[in-house]
């Protein structure tokens, strides 16, 4: 864990580490790693990965339509929209 | 009449015998929440709705099961025209339009949502320090956390405000709270009770459960909290028991599992002797122990802090300033938005972990630590499967000591992660488990903690009441025991 990786994984993250902070955050995230180091001790040759403790798969729903409209609901709790659609600043010039 | 400090089984008794209004129930609610300032265990109440519904209940007799019952919900849950913040500068302003599964199922039982309790932010943490809104106090002393990340939710019922609340559970977050409050809290079986409308942090961990005086309590309201629901899809769908029925059930025969592998001797001594005493007290009800072995049970910390991190990393990607939240001023671009309202809208904690899950998801990496972690993860839970064959429940002290002083563990990270030792590996693994209180140290509570098998909630549950049948830790207020 270094200054590179770190500006990789906070673009990654979309996140800005201020000056001010990034050795504490180096300092934190190579202990961290170094903490979860000691899994590549254990032998786990054959062993599945374990994604979630139900092992099913996403129960399908039976098609039919049940969302009502909430655009308006929604849009009113968005921190800029109009009428119709969520605004960002321009993306295309 | 006070309702301070009374179970929900105490005051369902009082209103039945007129001895109390609903209305009554609620002001004094508010009132104690006023008196208790300063635990600063609530981000929004919500008064004026709360006293209308009580009328209603005084205005119109209801059969519900949980009429008027007042309750606290974790500001992680989604509450309809009820602010909901997660803890977190990013929702400071977000008024959600609908609400979670278990508000509704709670509300439909007839419980009042008195308002949403302060916790970590975006529950990450073992302290509730990391909350946007402020430390909260625990009632037992000055300057103790309360344990997190549930930490308003176990502070508001340990100082009696409200018989329950309730509580979200991702490594410990609802049982080391308890823990070190005093109070009863169960993490239900992974599945068991919806996750619709809770904000998520982990998605493979996190699991909603009360908190309450009692386990009996925690039995009423998971009845009600547990449902199938078509909007969560790893909701289930097995059938879902009268938690109540069982509570009585003699332990004669039981088979207790205790972990040979886990190594006591970094505990506070007390916790150990107090930890023996309850064992001593099952076996007086007619249980055995019974040796097990949990060999990878060290190793649910590191295999915890890639997961969640991981999980995290992708569910709080959502966070972006664009549909609902908040939004950062004076951008020049879309990129510049995502990233001025993240880092301005996110704490110290919660970065940490997003970094975290994005390196060890990162190209490169994610067979080294995430798939190698889901890999150990699976042997955790099949050391269980193992041990579920010959016992009945596993137990283990919940937390390595009683509550600590706000600020106390320094500013390493892991010092604070190792809080969670000996609750992460029931939710790596899925399995039900409580924490409730089994003795002081230096007047502050501390807990034991009860794993069950898949699904098996009835059986701790079970265990616990008959414990507290026969004990009286859970009578223990910060004022002294309860008359």
């Amino acid at each position: 864990m270094d200054k590179k990786t770190v500006t990789t994984i906070s673009y990654l993250s979309r996140l800005k580490i201020d000056g001010e902070k990034e050795e504490k955050i180096i300092k934190d995230l190579s202990n961290i790693i170094e903490f979860v180091d000691q899994l590549n001790d254990v032998d786990t040759t054959e062993i599945a990965p374990l994604k979630n403790p139900l092992e099913k798969t996403a129960k399908t729903r039976k098609d039919i339509v049940t969302a009502k409209n909430l655009k308006k609901e929604m849009l009113e709790v968005a921190p800029s929209a109009n009428e119709d659609y969520f605004l960002v600043p321009r993306v295309v010039e | 009449m006070t309702i301070k400090y009374k179970s929900i089984k105490e005051i369902k008794s009082m209103i039945s015998q007129k001895e109390i209004s609903y209305k009554e129930i609620i002001e004094e609610v508010y009132k104690l929440i006023k008196e208790n300032e300063d635990l600063n265990a609530f981000i929004t109440l919500n008064e004026e709705e709360s006293i209308k519904k009580a009328e209603e209940f005084d205005n119109n007799s209801s059969n519900l099961p949980l009429a008027g019952i007042p309750i606290a919900q974790k500001d992680l849950f989604c509450s309809k025209n009820l602010r909901t913040t997660c803890g977190s500068n990013i929702l400071n302003n977000f008024i959600p339009p609908y609400s979670a599964t278990v508000i509704e199922n709670l509300e439909n039982a007839g419980c009042i949502s008195i308002g949403k309790t302060n916790m970590d932010e975006f529950a990450m943490g073992s302290s509730n320090e990391t909350s946007f809104f402020g430390n909260v106090q625990n009632p037992w002393g000055k300057n103790l956390v309360p344990g997190g990340s549930s930490g308003g939710s176990a502070s508001a019922v340990s100082a009696g405000i409200v018989p329950a609340a309730t509580g979200t559970d991702t490594g410990g977050s609802i049982r080391q709270p308890a823990s070190l409050c005093g109070i009863t809290g169960l993490k239900p079986t992974y599945g068991r009770v919806s996750r619709w409308g809770m904000i998520a942090f982990a998605s493979s961990l996190d699991q909603a459960g009360p908190m309450a005086r009692t386990a009996e309590d925690c039995a009423l309201i998971l009845n009600e909290m547990c449902s199938h629901d078509e909007k969560d899809t790893t909701s289930l769908e097995d059938e879902i028991p009268n938690f109540e029925e069982s509570l009585n059930n003699s332990l004669k025969n039981k088979k207790i599992g205790i972990v040979k592998d886990l190594d006591l001797s970094s505990l506070n001594n007390d916790v150990v002797e107090i930890y023996h005493n309850s064992l001593k007290e099952f076996e007086s009800l007619g249980a055995e122990l019974v040796d097990i072995s949990l060999p990878n049970l060290s190793l649910s910390v590191p295999t915890y802090y890639v997961v969640a991190p991981a999980e995290c990393s992708s569910n709080l990607s959502r966070f972006d300033g664009v549909k609902f939240g908040m939004r950062s001023e004076d951008v020049k671009d879309l990129e510049e938005l995502y990233v001025k309202t993240r880092s301005e809208g996110f704490g110290d904690e919660v970065k940490r972990r997003i970094l975290i899950g994005s390196y060890v998801l990162s190209a490169g990496y994610y067979d080294a630590y995430y798939k190698k972690a889901q890999q150990v993860r699976r042997l955790i839970k099949n050391d269980f499967d193992n041990a579920f064959k010959n016992i009945d429940v596993i137990m283990t002290p919940t937390t390595r000591g009683p509550a600590f002083e706000m600020g106390s563990k320094g500013d390493d990270p892991i010092q604070m992660y190792l809080e969670d030792l000996f609750t992460i590996s029931a939710n790596l693994a899925g399995l039900p488990a409580i924490s409730l209180p089994n003795g002081n140290i230096q007047n502050k509570p501390i807990g034991l903690q009860i794993i069950g098998n898949f699904l098996d909630e009835s059986t701790i549950l079970n265990f616990a009441h008959m414990y507290q049948n026969e004990t009286n830790w859970h009578m223990y207020t910060p004022e002294g025991i309860k008359q």
